[in-house]
């Protein structure tokens, strides 16, 4: 029994290693690069190591716009944003689950629906809603569509579906209020969900750079990847500072994820309800 | 835990909400809106420094800098303009001015030149005319560029070859390009992409062109231009002095260039700071050579005047400030940060001594030889449709021919020559 | 489901769903209303507002050979894309579901991926499937086969594409799928070993039951992801080679924003809604034969 418990451990690691380096070259290429001088930094073969590996690319991204300052606002935009969409679209997707009433499935069928346009043709009419209730260039106006997000709805959704419905009746039975139940039922059973939500949810509000680009016109409100986009020239860009600001882009994201997997851990012990 | 979220969440509204009230503008000062792409990243320092230089000259006068990535560049203009937010100046390539001029987006500049007693003489005749559509100035050029031949002086040397001169032909430069080739399996002997910028002025050194003017029609397919796209695609398939795509395989021409695996290399000036910073060999450059004739690369940023703007005056100033006058030159010439489009000759002079490279003077002889790409509404679409044929041609898809036959017969359906 | 009485049952629906409906009509419908609109208009943007043409737009893509072309190469990539992607990232939930010490440090680093930039993604990308001196074609020399010409053949570029985009997505719906599978009580499991199942028949009976909502979650997303397919083919192959890799979604960009012809590029994306649309249908028609929702 050992032996085989040995073998499959070493099989695993085996695999699960090579299939994880292959998965992160350019994650390295990425810290490489971000090592080097602007001189040739996309030559063939690639230079793994930098000839002088030095921080002069970090420094100077720091120097060309006011990137502490984009770092703060990254973090307060996606903070925000994933709060209101993980709320909004959690209370939504319970009715969705759980409660049925008339055009329920064609309301359902509209959010779906939204996913299915390209945003380059609805960016557009989208500004134009925003600049005409008085919102532009205001953090407001940036994060105010966050309220509906049809992706997170659908994804709880799914996962709220498959709450039994004894548990939402019992709590009913006891003269819980729906808000309870939803806070108190519902969501306890479906935190890794929640958690994959928010890390995901997170991801995309950080990394948005089109939307901000046009919503936001002063520069000190300026998120990170709008300001790593101004280091796109005409005649090139320069890998070195981009990929150095884009590293630092990363850690956040990270941070969130490597937190967001103790939840995952969580849901297993939920199950203790008496059903 | 709810209750905290709950309260997280009201506080981060109301911050939100406090970022929604903007501070009191002092109504004393007129305020320009300036949107840029070549003043992003690290050469908005000089921009400030030109910008500084207007506002101490000019005190009622305060510019708003905007600055933008150029690739999101133009989303993000017309998406302003849509909004009806266009910045009061704005700048932008020549293919897009054509567009934007033809449209009527822009404001037609002769009156106001002549109210502010604008001295057009100050400005290279060339650079300025090309920003003239059907006689009428909508533009200004900003700044301006051309595209010279360079060349590895170590490589040249290595394989025995003189080096290029201003009357070289297309026979010379594949010659040596041949001899350079030879020394080695990873050394290239020229590098010119094969791209519609390229070809629409090498098809003009050969005596063709993309469009007749006088008949008004596309003659993408004649015999000269299907020799000069054959010539072009041949470096690649056939004597491969120049790499195949996947040869090169992402490498960019101009890392080709600095780490010394191509002799020669076509491309722009705007890279003398880099190569002066991170080349160790010796290099120069000079006049690209043409067949029949010389032809080379007109290549312009302009700044243009929002036609709806109510400033016209003061926008014209800052305009015309970093357009013409000694001051912005200036600061261009000694950071590096491309040619101004003046005439003045101290300053022309201090730019020609500049080193390296050595022969700056071919930058100035270029100048005599340049052609403009044919300026019609639908650009974007045209240069798309030629850049997938040629490219299809380079690599080995399709005989330069048919590829110049499809682009013809596609040119036709499509694209109406206004 | 049971509830106290109709009102409180209707004023949870209204309150609950307020915040979310109303960003859905004020930032999801009405843009595509307004982009609905410009589909039957020619639109530049820059001069001016829209001018109403009716179905000139509709006709003159269906007519020409553009549109059917990009979306055959759509098609091709999904055809591909879909079933590569289910079965790696089902695979690497599962993979990932385990036990083993360190498998934390596994998770993280299968998730880098989908947040490293595509600039750094391609560039890698390119260098495998080089033809000549890449790994890909290295491995099948090894066990004797030719390596195609990837990226720079027209019949190949496309499954290029779409290895690229695997290696970017295998983690995130790897993730999606990981916490579906978080959501399944261990006592299901306990009870099938004891009835004596083995490893296959538990994940017949019970774990692809179990994960078949999320599982549709992640079908039918995947689905509407690939008809948009685009920041890949931008960087790594720009539409080539000869217009190969050129697919729905790079069409209307372009034609939005580069082309100043607004109003065709809504109407291209009309269509292509429409084909989205019948088909997201279909597969929530069929979800009832595959689907288990506990209850």
């Amino acid at each position: 029994m050992n032996h085989n418990k040995l073998k499959s451990g070493i099989i695993f690691y085996s695999l699960a290693t090579i299939i994880a380096i292959f998965m992160l070259l350019p994650f390295f290429w990425m810290i490489s690069t971000s090592l080097k001088n602007s001189g040739a930094v996309m030559t063939i073969p690639i230079k793994w190591i930098p000839e002088n590996p030095n921080l002069d690319a970090y420094k100077r991204v720091f120097n060309i716009f006011p990137f502490a300052r984009a770092i703060f606002n990254s973090v307060f935009v996606a903070v925000v944003t994933t709060l209101i969409t993980v709320l909004s679209s959690a209370m939504a997707a319970y009715i969705f689950a759980k409660f049925e009433f008339k055009g329920r499935e064609v309301l359902f069928s509209l959010y779906l629906a939204t996913l299915m346009i390209p945003k380059q043709v609805t960016m557009i009419p989208n500004f134009l809603i925003i600049r005409e209730i008085r919102l532009l260039n205001t953090f407001t106006g940036l994060m105010l569509p966050s309220l509906f997000n049809a992706f997170a709805t659908f994804m709880l959704r799914q996962n709220i579906k498959t709450v039994p419905d004894s548990y939402i009746e019992a709590a009913i039975m006891e003269g819980s209020s729906q808000f309870k139940i939803f806070k108190d039922i519902v969501l306890p059973l479906i935190k890794p969900t929640l958690a994959t939500l928010t890390v995901i949810t997170f991801m995309e509000a950080w990394n948005r750079y089109l939307w901000p680009l046009i919503v936001l016109t002063d520069r000190s409100k300026m998120t990170l990847p709008v300001g790593l986009s101004l280091l796109n020239g005409q005649y090139g860009e320069q890998y070195n500072l981009l990929m150095a600001g884009s590293l630092i882009s990363i850690i956040p994201m990270l941070m969130v994820y490597i937190f967001a997997q103790k939840y995952f851990e969580k849901g297993l012990s939920v199950g203790g309800i008496k059903g | 835990m709810f209750k905290r979220i709950s309260i997280l969440l009201m506080m981060s509204i109301f911050i939100a909400l406090l970022g929604f009230s903007s501070g009191v503008l002092a109504q004393e000062t007129v305020e320009v809106d300036f949107m840029t792409f070549s003043g992003s990243g690290e050469n908005l320092e000089y921009l400030n420094q030109m910008k500084d230089e207007f506002e101490k000259e000019n005190p009622d006068i305060k510019i708003n800098i905007i600055t933008v990535g150029y690739e999101d560049y133009f989303v993000n203009l017309q998406t302003k303009i849509a909004g009806g937010l266009a910045p009061d100046v704005y700048e932008l390539n020549y293919e897009n001015f054509v567009t934007y001029a033809k449209k009527n987006v822009l404001k037609e500049l002769d009156k106001t030149i002549d109210a502010a007693d604008f001295n057009k003489s100050q400005l290279n005749e060339k650079a300025l005319n090309a920003f003239k559509i059907n006689d009428n100035q909508y533009g200004l050029p900003f700044s301006f560029s051309n595209v010279v031949l360079f060349y590895n002086e170590e490589l040249f040397d290595q394989a025995g070859v003189d080096y290029p001169s201003s009357d070289w032909k297309w026979d010379d430069s594949l010659a040596a390009a041949k001899q350079i080739r030879d020394l080695d399996n990873n050394i290239y002997g020229i590098y010119q992409p094969v791209t519609f910028w390229e070809f629409y002025k090498m098809v003009e050194q050969n005596g063709g062109s993309i469009i007749d003017t006088e008949k008004n029609e596309f003659v993408i397919n004649s015999p000269q231009n299907i020799k000069t796209l054959e010539y072009m695609i041949n470096r690649v398939q056939e004597s491969n002095v120049m790499p195949t795509e996947a040869q090169l395989s992402g490498m960019q021409d101009w890392d080709l260039f600095k780490s010394g695996r191509v002799g020669m290399i076509v491309t722009g000036i705007w890279a003398f700071p880099d190569f002066d910073k991170n080349i160790d060999f010796e290099w120069d450059i000079e006049v690209e050579p043409g067949n029949t004739q010389k032809a080379t690369h007109f290549f312009a940023n302009g700044l243009v005047m929002n036609k709806d703007t109510d400033k016209s005056d003061e926008a014209f100033k800052w305009m015309s400030f970093l357009s013409a006058s000694k001051a912005a030159a200036q600061i261009r010439v000694e950071s590096g940060w491309e040619l101004p489009a003046i005439t003045d000759q101290d300053i022309l002079d201090e730019y020609t001594e500049k080193t390296p490279p050595e022969n700056r003077q071919a930058v100035f002889e270029s100048l005599d030889y340049l052609v403009t790409p044919p300026v019609i509404e639908q650009f974007a679409e045209m240069s798309d449709i030629i850049n997938q044929q040629i490219q299809a041609a380079r690599d080995g898809l399709k005989t330069p021919k048919e590829a110049l036959n499809e682009a013809q017969e596609q040119l036709e359906s499509t694209i109406e020559i206004n | 489901m049971i509830f106290y009485n109709k009102k409180n049952k209707y004023l949870s629906i209204f309150l609950f769903l307020l915040p979310s409906v109303l960003g859905l009509i004020v930032f999801g419908i009405l843009p595509m209303l307004g982009s609905l609109t410009l589909s039957f208009s020619e639109w530049d943007i820059i001069s001016g507002p829209p001018k109403l043409i009716g179905l000139d737009n509709f006709i003159n893509i269906l007519k020409g050979n553009e549109f059917w072309r990009v979306l055959n190469n759509t098609l091709y990539y999904i055809i591909l894309y879909i079933p590569l992607i289910l079965i790696s990232s089902l695979s690497l939930a599962l993979l990932l579901n385990n036990k083993f010490k360190g498998i934390k440090i596994y998770r993280t680093l299968y998730y880098i991926p989908v947040i490293t930039s595509w600039v750094a993604g391609s560039l890698i990308w390119k260098i495998v499937l080089n033809p000549q001196f890449g790994v890909l074609n290295n491995l099948l020399n090894f066990i004797g086969l030719q390596g195609p010409g990837w990226l720079y053949d027209q019949t190949w570029a496309m499954p290029g594409i779409v290895l690229a985009s695997i290696w970017k997505d295998v983690g995130f719906f790897g993730l999606i799928l990981f916490s579906g599978l978080r959501g399944i009580s261990p006592t299901y499991y306990e009870a099938a070993e004891i009835d004596g199942a083995n490893s296959w028949q538990r994940f017949k009976n019970i774990t692809l039951p179990l994960i078949s909502p999320t599982l549709l979650f992640v079908i039918i997303i995947s689905l509407i992801n690939s008809f948009q397919l685009f920041p890949q083919v931008m960087i790594m192959t720009q539409g080539g080679p000869n217009g190969a890799t050129q697919v729905m979604v790079e069409r209307i960009y372009k034609y939005a924003f580069q082309y100043y012809k607004m109003g065709y590029a809504s109407a291209f994306s009309w269509l292509l809604f429409i084909i989205v649309f019948v088909v997201t249908l279909l597969q929530m028609k069929l979800q009832k034969r595959w689907v288990h929702y506990e209850s």
